[in-house]
Order: C-alpha cells, then sequence, then structure tokens
C-alpha cells in the first residue's frame, strides 16, 4: 500500500463512468489501502475516488473528522465501495476545491443531507445518512465515479445572485 | 493562488469599455489570437449599458507593445472599440492568499451616498484586501436598494469577529444590513 499520484485533469480518466466492484478481494483491498495512504497524504484531503489515481472502480474514501468543517458531525473514516444515494434533501452551497483540478475553487450546490447505502471495506451492505460538510464530500467523491467534476455543477457566476436589470 | 510569473513572457494589462452589442469579445480575442496573446485572467461583463473587458494577457519574448497597439488601432477604426493597454511588471503579477481565510461581506439597504466608500475605507484600515467587489441598484425607482457584496483575504491575526465588530458601527451609521461570513473553499 502507498500514496498514489492524484491524476489532473484533462486526464481522460477522470471523465469515464467507473465499473462495480463485486467483491472485496486482496487486491481490491490492496486498492483501499493506496486510496487511504492517498487521502491521508494530501495537505487538508478529506476524500479519495479510485478514478483520481487511475482506477476506473466505484470506490471512495472519505474521512471529515480532521477538518474543522466536519470534525463534529462526521462517521469517520468511511471506506464506499458501489456506494448509492438512496436518498437526499436540503441544498447548500459551499465553494469546492479538488486535488484533481489544482488553483481553481467554485460555488457548488449539494444536498444537505443524503441517505448512502454502500459496501464497506469488510464487505458489509451499510446504510449511513450523513450531514452538512460530509454529505457535500461524498457527493463530490461519488461524482467521481461517474466521470463528473465540480466544474461540471458550478452554480452560478457571483453575479446572478441579483437578477439584473434590462437596459436598453 | 500559485505564483505564476514566468521570466520569458511579457504581460499587459488590458481594458475596453464599449456600448454594448454582440461580438465585443469575439473581435477583442481575435486579434489576441492572430497576434499568438495568450489571456490569462479576465474579467469581463455588462456595467449598465456598456460591456466592460479586463484582461491580463501574455506573450513571449520578445515582443513589442507597439504589435499590439497597432492592431488595436486597426480594430479601432474597423469596429469604434477603444482599448486601453499597459505593460505590467512581473513583480505585479503575484498573488498569494494561500492559507488565508476568505470571507464574503454583504451590505444593503436604501440607498445613499457613501456606502461603498465608508465599508471599503474600514476594510483598508484593517489592512483587509478586497479580492472581489460587486454592487448593484435594485429595489424601485421610487424606493431604490443599492447592495454590495466583496470577497476579502483576512490577515491571520484578523478574526471574522474583529471585521464583523467594525461593521456593526457601520450598519448604525449607514442604516444598511452587513453580513459577513466565511467562504474559505473546501478541499476535496
Amino acid at each position: 500500500m502507498s500514496v498514489q499520484k492524484i491524476l489532473l485533469y484533462p486526464n481522460p480518466n477522470l471523465k469515464k463512468i467507473a465499473h462495480s466492484v463485486d467483491k472485496i478481494d486482496p487486491e481490491i483491498s490492496e486498492l483501499i489501502g493506496d486510496l487511504l495512504d492517498t487521502m491521508y497524504a494530501g495537505p487538508g484531503s478529506v476524500g479519495v475516488a479510485a478514478p483520481q489515481i487511475g482506477v476506473n472502480l466505484r470506490i471512495c474514501v472519505i474521512d471529515v473528522s480532521k477538518n474543522r468543517n466536519g470534525k463534529d458531525n462526521n462517521h469517520g473514516l468511511l471506506v464506499m465501495v458501489n456506494p448509492e444515494i438512496i436518498a437526499r434533501s436540503g441544498s447548500g452551497i459551499m465553494r469546492e476545491g479538488c486535488m484533481s483540478v489544482p488553483d481553481y475553487t467554485g460555488d457548488v450546490e449539494r444536498a444537505t443531507e443524503v441517505t448512502v447505502k454502500f459496501m464497506d471495506g469488510n464487505q458489509e451492505i451499510v446504510e449511513i445518512v450523513a450531514t452538512d460538510f460530509e454529505a457535500v464530500a461524498i457527493q463530490h467523491e461519488m461524482d467521481h465515479l461517474d466521470g463528473i467534476l465540480f466544474l461540471d455543477r458550478i452554480v452560478s457566476l457571483k453575479t446572478g445572485l441579483f437578477r439584473r436589470k434590462s437596459y436598453k | 493562488m500559485k505564483n505564476k510569473t514566468k521570466q520569458n513572457v511579457v504581460r499587459f494589462a488590458l481594458t475596453i469599455i464599449s456600448k454594448d452589442r454582440p461580438g465585443i469579445v469575439a473581435d477583442t480575442t481575435e486579434v489576441l489570437y492572430r497576434l499568438g496573446c495568450n489571456i490569462e485572467d479576465s474579467s469581463c461583463t455588462m456595467l449598465g449599458g456598456d460591456f466592460a473587458i479586463i484582461l491580463i494577457v501574455s506573450h513571449e519574448k520578445p515582443f513589442s507593445a507597439s504589435v499590439l497597439k497597432d492592431a488595436f488601432r486597426e480594430m479601432h477604426d474597423r469596429t469604434g472599440i477603444t482599448v486601453q493597454l499597459r505593460l505590467l511588471h512581473d513583480d505585479e503579477i503575484t498573488a498569494s492568499d494561500n492559507g488565508r481565510e476568505l470571507c464574503v461581506i454583504s451590505v444593503y439597504g436604501s440607498d445613499k451616498p457613501g456606502i461603498v466608500y465608508k465599508v471599503t475605507r474600514a476594510i483598508a484600515d484593517m489592512k483587509i484586501n478586497i479580492t472581489d467587489l460587486n454592487t448593484r441598484l435594485v429595489g424601485t425607482e421610487e424606493e431604490p436598494v443599492y447592495v454590495l457584496m466583496l470577497e476579502a483575504v483576512l490577515l491571520p491575526k484578523v478574526s471574522l469577529d474583529d471585521v464583523s465588530k467594525l461593521l456593526e458601527k457601520l450598519k448604525k451609521e449607514l442604516e444598511v444590513e452587513i453580513g459577513v461570513r466565511i467562504i474559505t473553499p473546501v478541499a476535496l
């Protein structure tokens, strides 16, 4: 297990739809280990998805417990294999940045509460309700499994807040 | 932001304010494209009935400003668009707000003189750097409402509370609503 290089856009692997995982075998366990090492090595990183290290599988790891936005409200380390959002509610905007798109941030609207069903690292099916920053992190990492970057979701030019008057 | 200064390029700040019509950006950037200039940063928006363009453009050295000036003079004769050009020095390019808190300050209330001045003076006196600012006059003709939104980088010693306290005074003086909140990007 080791820290892997994070792929940067325009690497085409970041825009692919990832494949489902059948079972947790030693190879998948090693991949999960790589994802964890890579996440904890990234400065302030709270999640990594397999496509970001060039593996086109539906796996991501998330841990917001050490981040000031998530330290009071989290599930600790989450290893998510084939995650699915089965319910979502609320809406909030956060300025997101991504290790795969350095030097750029943008305001993204996300659900503030998500119910996620996934297989964990022990091949158990788990269901959790995540809120606030953890919910945002989960949605951001799960987007990587569908080849979606936050750039695809930026909602507004700052000036969109107030509708412009029409000038003649 | 990283320091992206490259030593082998020459940079210009370019501003255009022109009566709005379709094609202003295309006309301008066509000139830049044909001369091999790169657009490194830009902000373009409608202001009143005019369209305003601010660009930072670069070109590999050697490159003479007169080439750009001539091309834009020709464009002016053809399209009526006037371009202001300024050569940038290398030390004007750097920007570093790494690790600093970013906040948004929103101000709104009945329109009156001095809203922008008094708010930005108070912020400047705290040595807080504004990175983005927009204002808009909204509401009705009878009751115009002024809206100011700005983003600013806080110095390490300045907390959100300090800013809030300072602006609380202004809130009473100007009879406007003022909100401050942190919008530091989250790294995912």
